[in-house]
């Protein structure tokens, strides 16, 4: 008995000290969790802040995992290998078709993107989106065998017709490089859409058609038009800039065999239409641009959508070989769109261009040529087909996964693992929510639809507050967004977990809120994994030029050039200081619209803005000019009227220069560094 | 001491397994799997919208369970009812949300069951009938009620509450009657909905979120056609359903339309098929049961029916002296998306923007008929009208509407001539924002891209006479 | 102020020599044939002459053809002209115009241009992009499609652009507020004023390239050259100060008040409001219409093509390759005019039938055979008289 009196005792002593410290451990809990998430209802899970939210040290290590992501990729000319873009895993990947596994890993830049083979296919072209340039890979050592220099954040890749150009896409500087492949150099660089996307040449070899998949700058209300870019092969000039209009998005392009049409997926946004409903269509739908490839071709959009069913976030775009049929990746819902493309010309041939300007806004006119959806892995992304076509190989961008398609059964016939990390962490599973539809009604949109990449879309939509037509708000970026609270331009969301709560399910998914447990993921993966691309363009190395350090000076002076001080409210540096280069609190900057709600506006981080334009709550700023030129001259947003138009120059080109936080971080440290060593 | 915890501990775990093993096989228990039947013992009317009387109110009508396989386990679930339809299974597949009047002269209530004790619980107590219950996610319920007052005159609308009869909540507010309700897997609810001012209307199938918001049509078959029973969404994306003609409404039709695309993909199940179906329930892709009557001397049996080879297949239950008008399967059932709600009840109105009245869809082949173009729309009321409005110049109004108040607008020309319209009736619930394209409007398109002219400025309000609301001010961004 | 200078300024300079006479439209049914002027030609040319010598070595042009607002232009008031492949650029007061084809085609502010006055207008040769100097900013023209950047927008230092230069991937302009460039591959602006540059002040009129070197023509400033491998800049100025007469000939720029800069076959040329100067690395060299072929010390434009510089003043154009002089100037009185070579002391006149449209002129551009010249009343035409 005494024996079990040893045990009994401390297990008594314990549960009375339980019952006792309960109740008030219990209340401090509740009120933490309340404090850090901003809500009153979230569980009491320690480990959603401190196992999820880790974005450094050992269990940020052990809760994390190393993935993949393949993006895009290519098939040798026989058909045996699959060369696979891993976006995260900064490889390309060998993949024996046969043996059904990778057999060689190609170590490549950062964030590689897309990729094309040389004719003879002993080559390939991989675009290194954050490293601005492209790895020339030899496809019979494995090896790399050169670098070449690119604009900002190459994407797509294409060869010309008699294979000595490359043309890379520059996503983040809005250009295409022209490169000489025998000496490596770039040759020219052509101006193109806003972040252009896809590059194909078409099917006899004379254009190189770029898609777009931000908009061109305009105010809000304007018909939104997104460039499709054409270039002469020869003369490698822009010979045509056709605007798409009332779309975006146009992430690749694709020709038929027979040179008749080339097909795009795009978005075709209702920003402009305030966000009363979601039913019919109200908020966003998703469909294909077609491009007449004769004299005077139309451009014609098709919904893939239906009427009570939407296919978010169309990716990539095959033709078969034959020309009957092109598979769509539809990333935000997991599937492929088949279509059937005789459909497509029957269809246009017999449609008047009224009729067809109709079908652009129509959700049933997909079932004159949609054949099927195939269910795929989590987010497909990159499409290619077998050379003999009887093969679509998807990239299972989340899924670290190659789907195998039979184009002939349009049945999924087999998956090839990639070999990323077998577990899927809880911040694997916040991405897959931010980039699937699954958890807006009828699956009309996704977190990426407007924030692709994780950024911001670029446009300014009409959030109808408490009445139409009021509080027009310009998307803000989710990059490296966890340390910048609060969120929204009205600043009343103190916390991710609020931000994405019930009010987000009420006002913009309209449909049954994130569980806690995907809660959790999003605020983990929102809060911890998405960094800005490094700013190669404007602050490469973290070195200012004599400019940007004038800019400095005056982002951070104390007293204008008149020698009066400034006050503290209207120096920059008071409301916006580093390293995210916000203070997290609200201000009046004298923007306040007539048609917006009395409300002051949350500041703004400044990490790698030159990306985000428009600027301002409202997007009124085409430019981080016109924020002061055009609206800023109550001096009520910083003290700028003494500035003569270099020195304002020079600001703008300092703030350019701004990047992550935690290139910021680094610097700090190395200045303290070296204080330490003095 | 050893020896005892020995004995005591499988006696513990004995005596639980027991107590588990008895509490299963109570006899009174209704099993998952176990189908559950509405039966009839006289025939059936031809549905009456209007009263309902002749197809919702079956007089001593009863709800039994059998096994499916053995029609002789049928055992009666409501004998203490002198009628009894329209069972709904809960979600947990362990409640049974139902229709039915304790004696004869007392009207119909909804009620649910214990399916595992098979205890009874009356949910609401109102004079008027309440029928056609179910089960919305999140502990609430949806019925149908008789409601007469001078919005709607008298009309059969939808009522939610929740699932002790509290938290009542109308969110119907046309004079249409309201039947049959089921409720989609995106969480709204799918109803047979007919107008009955000021003409009768043929029934649709009306869909609208569980707060009564966003009610639009979902399928209306071709002219003269009647639904007679609820609507079921199968795992392949199906919406099936019994059809019938005006002409001959003693021969319902199953009938299957794509949910992606309810409008444009009707297909008859039962076309070269003799008999008269008035339910069905989807098993499976390729498996449905069905009621039928397969001559009309015959009674309406149980059948199982292949939607793939479109046959009738075995009889699973047939009643001698009653009609097997219905079943529900006792199951675990994935549960709809619990939809979040945008109406604020202290908000008094809702807003409805429109862009283009005159928008016309050069795909429909009736838009040749009149090309007057309108430049004004008239609100019309029950009994009244709500005021005449000038649109904008791109055609685009924009009302702020009193809430909860049905209307019907219609479109004039500057000499008043009606040029379209009136349109169905509409109601906003409060704090509802809602849109649509024009009034002449294709279901299936979607709008430009464009701001309209009339959200540049405030809202007209409706009635014309109501100058000013002052209401709480709902910040939904 | 300076930019109200400045427009005042070009107002003046576009309005201060009108047409003393109305201008019949010259049509090309009407244009004598080649062979009639080879006869005119035989004719009025000595050939013992050495001005037929170094004539020959100089391009003549003739079979001028006119083209006004009843010929499709948008304006009489043509500033700019530039050769584009097989379409000709013409800046005017309201819009630019384009032909091509035998047609004209205008483009205003409706289309996507900054500003409808157009004074400046200049091709890259590596994107083929059309950028356009106006007085309310700088409109890139690439494929159709106009994008415009000006000083609340962009990084411009001003919307009075009088001057833009293709230079590969930089575009340089002269404005109002200052000589900008802007990187088409980096996306950012440089503005050099007299507070970063040697300017008095930061008026400017013209800017070229050539030779890793960019030269802008500063007003009051004479020559800015900045070297785009030391990013560094020098001045040439007048040595004689503001002074209208040149005291020491050849010591430099004629005169500070500089309107134009063009570089070409290794020579720069620079032309004033007060003469021209050619430089040729290591000296300079005036010129004046007492001492030289030229039609007008008041320059407003020039324009080298090889060895070749065309000038544009207010009584005439002339072209010469720093020997020979050919200046082409109307008649007052009817269509005609003259085409006068001059070489040393010696000079000759060939009758030209009809003439260039008018003698105040703004821009020029050559191209092969052709010659097109923007005057105050229409653009003129020219071939190559061989």
């Amino acid at each position: 008995m005494r024996k079990y009196l040893k045990i009994l005792l401390p297990v008594g002593v314990i549960c009375i000290l339980g019952a006792i410290f309960y109740s008030p451990y219990h209340t401090w809990a509740r009120k933490h969790v309340n404090l850090m998430t901003a809500t009153e209802d979230h569980p009491l899970n320690c480990a959603s802040c401190h196992l999820y939210l880790q974005k450094s040290g050992v269990i940020s290590k052990l809760v994390n995992a190393h993935y993949y992501s393949p993006f895009n990729l290519a098939v040798s000319n026989d058909g045996r290998y699959l060369y696979v873009v891993a976006e995260e895993g900064n490889t390309l990947l060998v993949v024996d078709t046969k043996k059904q596994k990778v057999t060689h890993k190609v170590e490549v830049g950062n964030r590689p993107h897309s990729i094309i083979l040389s004719k003879d296919g002993n080559t390939a072209y991989v675009s290194n989106q954050w490293s601005d340039n492209v790895s020339v890979v030899d496809l019979t050592s494995f090896t790399v065998t050169d670098t070449l220099k690119t604009g900002g954040g190459p994407a797509g890749v294409a060869l010309s017709a008699d294979g000595k150009y490359l043309y890379v896409a520059n996503s983040f500087s809005s250009d295409l490089s022209v490169i000489d492949i025998s000496t490596g150099a770039e040759r020219k660089r052509l101006n193109a859409g806003n972040s252009p996307a896809g590059v194909q040449i078409n099917a006899d070899g004379s254009l190189v058609f770029v898609t777009s998949r931000r908009t061109l700058s305009k105010p809000f209300g304007d018909t939104i038009r997104c460039e499709l870019t054409i270039i002469n092969d020869n003369k490698q000039r822009v010979v045509e800039r056709r605007d798409v209009k009332s779309a975006y998005i146009m992430e690749n392009i694709s020709f038929t065999p027979s040179g008749d049409l080339a097909i795009m997926p795009l978005v075709r946004p209702k920003n402009n239409v305030p966000t009363i409903q979601i039913e019919r269509g109200w908020m966003m739908t998703n469909g294909i641009g077609i491009v007449e490839q004769k004299p005077s071709g139309r451009t014609i959009q098709l919904l893939l959508d239906e009427p009570n069913a939407y296919y978010a976030d169309p990716f990539d775009i095959a033709i078969t070989p034959d020309g009957k049929r092109a598979f769509v990746s539809n990333a935000g819902v997991d599937c492929i769109t088949v279509i059937d493309i005789d459909a497509i010309r029957k269809l246009i041939a017999e449609s008047t261009n009224e009729t067809l300007k109709t079908y652009a806004n129509h959700l049933g006119i997909s079932s004159r040529f949609v054949l099927k959806r195939i269910r795929t892995g989590a987010n497909p992304k990159g499409l290619a087909l077998s050379p003999d076509g009887k093969k679509l190989y998807v990239a299972e961008h989340l899924e670290d996964r190659i789907a195998v398609i039979s184009t002939e059964s349009l049945e999924t016939t087999g998956t090839i693992d990639l070999g990323g990390s077998g577990r899927i962490t809880v911040a694997r599973h916040g991405r897959r929510l931010l980039n699937n539809a699954g958890h807006t009604f009828q699956n009309q949109y996704s977190c990426y639809t407007c924030h692709p990449d994780a950024h911001e879309d670029g446009l300014v939509y009409n959030m109808a507050s408490k009445d139409m037509g009021r509080n027009i708000t310009n998307t803000q970026s989710l990059r490296n967004i966890g340390d910048t609270p609060p969120y929204k331009w009205n600043g009343k969301n103190q916390t991710v977990y609020k931000q994405d709560g019930m009010r987000f399910s009420t006002v913009l998914t309209r449909t049954e809120a994130f569980s806690y447990r995907d809660l959790d993921a999003l605020a983990a993966y929102i809060m911890t994994g998405i960094p800005n691309p490094p700013n190669l363009q404007y602050n490469p190395n973290g070195e200012l030029t004599e400019s940007q350090k004038h800019g400095k000076a005056i982002f951070e002076r104390t007293h204008n050039f008149k020698g009066y001080e400034i006050p503290i409210v209207n120096r920059c540096v008071t409301c916006h200081p580093a390293p995210y280069y916000t203070n997290k609190k609200m201000a009046d900057v004298g923007t306040l619209a007539a048609s917006d709600d009395s409300i002051l506006f949350d500041t703004p981080h400044l990490n790698n803005i030159f990306a985000s334009p428009p600027y301002l709550h409202d997007g009124r700023a085409a430019s981080l000019e016109e924020i002061w030129t055009l609206y800023g001259k109550t001096e009520q947003h910083g003290s700028v009227n003494d500035l003569t138009k270099i020195q304002l120059n020079e600001l703008i080109e300092y703030l350019k220069a701004l990047r992550d936080p935690e290139y910021e971080q680094k610097s700090t440290e190395i200045l303290h560094a070296s204080f330490g060593h003095k | 001491m050893k020896i005892k915890r020995t004995i005591i501990l499988p006696n513990i775990v004995l005596i639980s397994l027991s107590c588990i093993l008895m509490a299963s096989c109570n006899s009174k228990s209704v099993k998952n799997g176990m189908l559950l039947v509405t039966e009839a013992p006289q025939n059936i009317q031809t549905p009456d919208y209007i009263s309902g009387e002749s197809w919702r109110y079956l007089a001593g009508a009863r709800i039994s369970a059998f096994m499916p396989g053995k029609p002789s386990s049928l055992k009666v679930l409501t004998e203490n009812f002198f009628s009894a339809s329209s069972p709904k299974i809960s979600y947990d597949g362990r409640f049974m949300l139902f229709t039915a009047q304790q004696k004869q002269d007392e009207s119909w209530q909804i009620w649910e069951m214990n399916l595992y004790n098979r205890k009874c619980r009356k949910i609401t107590s109102f004079n008027d009938n309440c029928t056609d219950p179910v089960y919305l996610p999140g502990g609430r319920l949806a019925f149908t009620k008789l409601t007469i007052n001078d919005t709607v005159k008298s009309a059969h609308c939808l009522y939610t509450c929740n699932l002790d009869g509290s938290g009542l909540r109308q969110i119907t507010f046309s004079p249409n009657a309201c039947f049959a309700t089921t409720v989609l897997k995106d969480g709204r609810l799918l109803t047979v909905s007919r107008q009955l001012l000021p003409d009768k209307e043929d029934p649709m199938l009306m869909v609208m979120r569980p707060d009564g918001t966003k009610a639009d049509m979902f399928y209306k078959g071709a002219g003269g056609s009647v639904l007679t029973s609820s609507a079921h969404e199968t795992s392949d994306g199906k919406i099936v359903f019994i059809e019938a003609d005006k002409g001959t409404p003693a021969a319902g039709r199953l009938v299957s339309v794509s949910y992606n695309r309810p409008l444009h993909t009707r297909i008859d199940l039962t076309s070269g098929i003799a008999g008269n179906f008035c339910s069905v329930l989807p098993l499976g892709p390729d498996n449905y049961l069905v009621s039928c009557c397969m001559s009309g001397s015959e009674r309406y049996a149980l059948y199982e029916f292949d939607p793939v080879k479109k046959s009738v297949g075995q009889e699973v239950l047939t009643d001698p002296e009653y009609n097997i008008l219905g079943a529900v399967l006792v199951e675990e059932n994935e549960r709809p998306k619990k939809l979040p709600s945008e109406v604020d009840l202290q908000v008094k109105t809702g807003l409805l923007l429109c862009q283009d009245i005159n928008f016309l869809n050069p795909m429909l082949p009736d838009n040749s008929s009149d090309i007057r173009k309108a430049i004004k729309i008239e609100v019309l009321g029950v009994d009244t009208t709500y005021g005449v409005v000038e649109v904008e110049k791109d055609g685009s109004f924009q009302l702020k509407a009193m809430a909860d108040t049905p209307f019907r607008i219609r479109t004039l020309d500057e000499k008043n001539n009606i040029v379209n319209g009136p349109c169905s009736w509409l109601w906003l619930r409060p704090n509802e924002r809602r849109g649509c394209i024009g009034c002449h409007e294709d279901p299936e398109m979607v709008p430009e891209n464009k701001v309209s002219l009339a959200i540049r400025k405030p809202p007209v309000i409706i009635p014309v006479h109501v100058t000013e609301v002052k209401e709480k001010i709902v910040e939904l961004e | 102020m300076v930019i109200i200078l400045a427009g005042i300024a070009l107002a003046g300079l576009i309005l201060s020599k009108k047409p003393g006479h109305s201008e019949k439209n010259t049509k090309r049914d009407n244009l004598p044939a080649a062979s009639d002027y080879q006869n005119s030609s035989d004719v009025d040319l000595p050939n013992s002459s050495g001005v037929i010598k170094e004539a020959k070595a100089m391009p003549v042009y003739g079979h001028w053809r006119n083209f006004t607002t009843k010929d499709g232009l948008p304006s009489d008031k043509a500033y700019t002209v530039r050769i584009d492949g097989d379409r000709v650029l013409v800046g005017t007061h309201d819009g630019l115009a384009v032909y091509e084809n035998e047609k004209w085609h205008t483009y205003t502010t409706k289309d996507g241009l900054a500003h409808n006055g157009v004074v400046s207008v200049d091709v890259s040769e590596l994107t083929g992009d059309v950028w356009i100097g106006t007085l309310g900013g700088l409109t890139r023209w690439s494929s159709g499609k106009f994008t415009t950047f000006n000083q609340f927008n962009s990084g411009l230092p001003n919307d009075l652009v009088y001057c833009v230069y293709c230079d590969g991937k930089d575009i340089w302009v002269a404005t109002g507020g200052g000589a900008g460039h802007y990187d088409t591959q980096t996306g950012l602006w440089d503005i050099f004023t007299e507070q970063n540059a040697p300017m008095h002040e930061p008026w400017t009129y013209g800017v070229s390239a050539g030779g890793s070197k960019v030269y802008i023509a500063a007003w009051g400033g004479g020559v800015i050259e900045y070297d785009n491998k030391t990013k560094r800049f020098r001045d040439y100025t007048d040595p004689d100060g503001f002074m209208e007469i040149d005291l020491q000939p050849d010591d430099g720029v004629v005169h500070d008040i500089t309107t134009a800069t063009s570089y070409n076959d290794s020579i720069l040329w620079v032309s004033t409001y007060f003469g021209m100067s050619r430089y040729d690395g290591k000296n300079w060299k005036g010129y004046f219409n007492t001492d030289s072929g030229l039609a007008s010390n008041f320059i407003n434009f020039l324009r080298a093509e090889g060895r070749v510089v065309f000038v544009c003043s207010d009584n005439g154009l002339s072209s010469t390759d720093g020997t020979t002089w050919v200046t082409y100037k109307k008649d007052d009185n009817s269509e005609n005019g003259k085409a006068i070579i001059t070489t040393g002391n010696e000079k000759k006149e060939i009758p030209l039938s009809p003439s260039i449209s008018h003698n105040f002129i703004i821009g020029v551009d050559a191209k092969d055979d052709i010659l097109w010249v923007a005057t105050s009343k229409g653009v003129s035409r020219g071939e190559l008289l061989k």
